[in-house]
């Protein structure tokens, strides 16, 4: 190897493990970014090895290389533009023929392939072998088998990726049957004489026979178009099916008999334990009382362990006050430190990290152990009714804890619509933060019946929302189309890794945002700004509202973290005993207000990375016309009776 | 021949063989729940080519492992597990074998 740095890409399917072995080939070192411009996320990592800087790249997750989602463009136009040295093509090995359907069109991109047969053990039982050199000699690349795990082969995997790193040689195409192979050579060799892109002529050729509508934009020529339109007319006549179908069939043909050539029945399969499992687990009822048991579980758990571990951080920082506060340094200054900068820090460390922590090590726990896709199973029906599909239904669990990770969260689902609709619901979802005003205020001075309407409003809220979005958000819903993985046992230290890499973004990302925020607050406080501005919003907090003058106040610090507001409220009255200076009403309506009015500002600015400025300001200016809409009229309506 | 039904009508351990797909608009005009479904639906073409790139090719054998009442359809293809959702499941044509 001559270059100092060169890039590998790792693809396949969901559910090969192909994190693992992105995990296992870096190991800690990895950055979790978005896709330029797309809300699909990028993985990298790299390996430093004598010399020379290896630059690994996970690919997302897919099934083809069409346009079906935003993964499989960005996977496809990585792979053709950026030219990796070598495409690591992870396969399961215990489901051959799905997975070489998506080899084979990576044969087709003529990438620089390895393929690494992985799960070897669980193939093994299910009483299959694989002869891989066969396998190599058919599909004219190495392949490597690999348990990544146990990161059993790994080393192997990456000697061979050198390999192929240095070797240039092309890959060999794999043949269609006669008539697809006569279309896809005529309308080839056109292509090659006419326009040059960064696509091999072969593959546009044979995405055009499949009616691929953005590689047909790209082509633009008329001749072009024109001589595929009619090779695909002539496809349809001779087959009677579609050309898409005649092409997908046919490469299901090959990979099937791929598959079978290879495969050999060795011993006798193991009952297959899952089965056993998803019998009680999928099962109409004891499903859904073992789902709601454990999401009750988590809750408990993740509330437990966060308030315990959040008022311990939260003390230990209090006594650094003195510390800060005594700093020989003017006033001014100290009051910046301490309010500004240190406040900012602890409400990051103290409360919100208790909280993320925990509840990314369950959904690592959950995904890696294969519930969660039995979860997006169970769920689909009630999601369904929102519009929206199975997956929704994690990241909406997810803003029980906190918006921002929810809002990373709907990235599992495919299609930017869905995301987009699901994102905005999970704006909604009561976080802990909010949870704290309702049991701190609501529950506390109204009685628990009176948070639990509020819970209801939000949840009846989101319900009539998300029929509304679907209604008016262009496109139609999509409905669940999902592998079952099969259960698998949770390796701790990938599940370890994987907590810990998620929750090194959320601190990058989300810290600065919140410690900037409190900053700009203390300023505006010093500048003797913060009347001034809730003054302006003043008549409609009183008049329509009906709530306190100051409250407009404390709704202000709610945009920094939503439990501020309530925290400002007590500050301002100098008073904790709420009951004195609300009335009874206006302590519903303020509960009910801080649940909806505004999402917080790392919640704005999370949102704006995964959809754009545009799309968060119109979230974050509806919600907050929503919430003064919806509760100016539940304030009047309560005055029937509650005077 | 066994009968032409769509894949919520099958049984958890009957075997059939895929014959396409609906996209047929008017049919399914009422089908399913809210009011968005009146104006959409039959089945993308996208959808379809999906499916068939999860093995659902015409001709391809599957074998349903669960049918929840209101819920989901578990199919068995190509050596995998598939989840769909009911509303395409209902406008998947297959021929019970």
């Amino acid at each position: 190897m001559n270059k100092k740095l060169y890039t590998i890409a790792l693809a396949g399917n969901a559910n090969v493990g192909k994190s693992v072995i992105f995990n296992q080939l870096t190991g800690g070192n990895q950055i979790i970014g978005n896709w330029p411009g797309k809300t699909v996320e990028k993985a990298e990592g790299h390996i430093e090895q004598e010399g020379t800087k290896i630059h690994v790249i996970d690919l997302p997750g897919i099934y083809s290389l069409s346009t079906y989602s935003e993964e499989e463009i960005v996977s496809r136009e990585f792979i053709a533009k950026e030219k990796p040295d070598a495409v690591i093509n992870v396969v399961d090995a215990s489901s051959l023929e799905r997975n070489l359907f998506f080899t084979l069109q990576l044969v087709e991109l003529e990438s620089p392939l390895i393929v690494a047969l992985n799960q070897y053990d669980i193939m093994e039982n299910k009483g299959l072998s694989i002869d891989f050199e066969m396998l190599s000699s058919l599909l004219g690349v190495p392949v490597v088998p690999t348990i990544a795990v146990r990161n059993k082969g790994l080393k192997e995997l990456f000697e061979k990726s050198k390999e192929v790193i240095k070797n240039t040689k092309k890959v060999k195409p794999i043949l269609y049957g006669r008539e697809v192979e006569e279309k896809i050579n005529i309308l080839t060799s056109t292509i090659e004489k006419e326009i040059d892109t960064f696509y091999p002529p072969r593959f546009i050729a044979i995405k055009l026979l499949e009616n691929d509508t953005s590689i047909k934009t790209m082509v633009k020529n008329p001749d072009i178009i024109a001589l595929a339109e009619k090779l695909k007319k002539e496809l349809t006549k001779i087959h009677g099916e579609s050309p898409e179908t005649v092409i997908i069939s046919e490469r299901y043909t090959i990979a099937s008999r791929i598959a079978e050539q290879v495969t050999k029945k060795k011993g006798k399969t193991k009952i297959n334990i899952g089965d056993s499992i998803d019998k009680i687990a999928l099962n109409k009822i004891t499903g859904y009382i073992l789902l709601l048991g454990l999401v009750l579980l988590i809750f408990y758990g993740v509330f437990k362990f966060g308030s315990y571990f959040s008022e311990l951080l939260s003390a230990s920082f209090e006594l650094l006050k003195p510390i800060f506060i005594q700093l020989p340094l003017p006033p001014l200054v100290n009051r910046l430190l301490w309010n500004g900068l240190m406040i900012g820090i602890i409400a990051g460390v103290a409360i919100v990290l208790p909280y993320i922590a925990p509840f990314y090590l369950i959904l690592a726990l959950l995904e890696d152990s294969g519930y969660l896709a039995r979860i997006a199973f169970l769920t689909d029906n009630i999601m369904h009714k929102l519009g929206l599909h199975g997956k929704a239904f994690i990241p909406l669990i997810e803003g029980f804890g906190c918006t921002v990770p929810a809002v990373l969260g709907t990235r599992i689902m495919e299609r930017d619509r869905d995301r987009f609709i699901a994102a905005i619901l999970a704006t909604l979802v009561p976080c802990s933060a909010r949870t704290v005003i309702l049991l701190g205020l609501v529950a506390a001075f109204l009685g628990p019946v009176y948070a639990i309407i509020i819970y209801a409003l939000t949840f009846i809220l989101m319900y009539i929302l998300g029929r509304l979005l679907n209604r008016y958000i262009k496109g139609s819903p999509t409905g669940l189309v999902m592998e079952m993985p099969l259960y698998k046992k949770p390796v701790p230290k990938i599940i370890l890794r994987q907590t810990w890499v998620r929750l090194k973004d959320f601190v990058y990302f989300a810290f600065p945002i919140i410690i900037a925020a409190n900053i700009v607050m203390e300023v505006l406080t010093e500048l003797n700004w913060i009347v001034p501005i809730a003054n302006f919003f003043k008549p409609v907090m009183t008049n329509w509202l009906g709530l306190p003058p100051l409250a407009g106040i404390t709704f202000l610090f709610g945009i920094l973290r939503k439990e501020l507001t309530l925290i400002m409220l007590s500050t301002l009255y100098h008073t904790a005993n709420f009951a004195e200076i609300l009335t009874p009403r206006q302590i519903f309506i303020f509960g009910f207000v801080t649940m909806i009015y505004i999402p917080c500002v790392a919640t704005i600015a999370v949102f704006k990375r995964e959809f754009g400025w545009k799309r968060a300001t119109v979230v974050a200016i509806g919600e907050f016309l929503g919430a003064i809409v919806l509760g100016g009229i539940l304030n009047q309506v309560l005055r029937i009776f509650m005077p | 021949m066994g009968k032409k039904v769509t894949l919520i009508h099958l049984n958890p351990g009957d075997k059939a063989k895929v014959i396409g797909f609906s996209t047929d608009h008017e049919r399914f005009k009422n089908h399913g729940v809210g009011p968005w479904h009146k104006r959409k639906h039959g089945m993308g073409m996208g959808l379809a080519r999906r499916l068939q790139e999860m093995g659902l090719i015409p001709g391809s054998i599957i074998e349903v492992i669960r049918n929840m009442p209101t819920g989901p359809v578990e199919i068995s293809v190509m050596g995998t597990r598939l989840a769909i959702g009911r509303n395409i499941a209902s406008r998947i044509y297959v021929e019970k074998i």
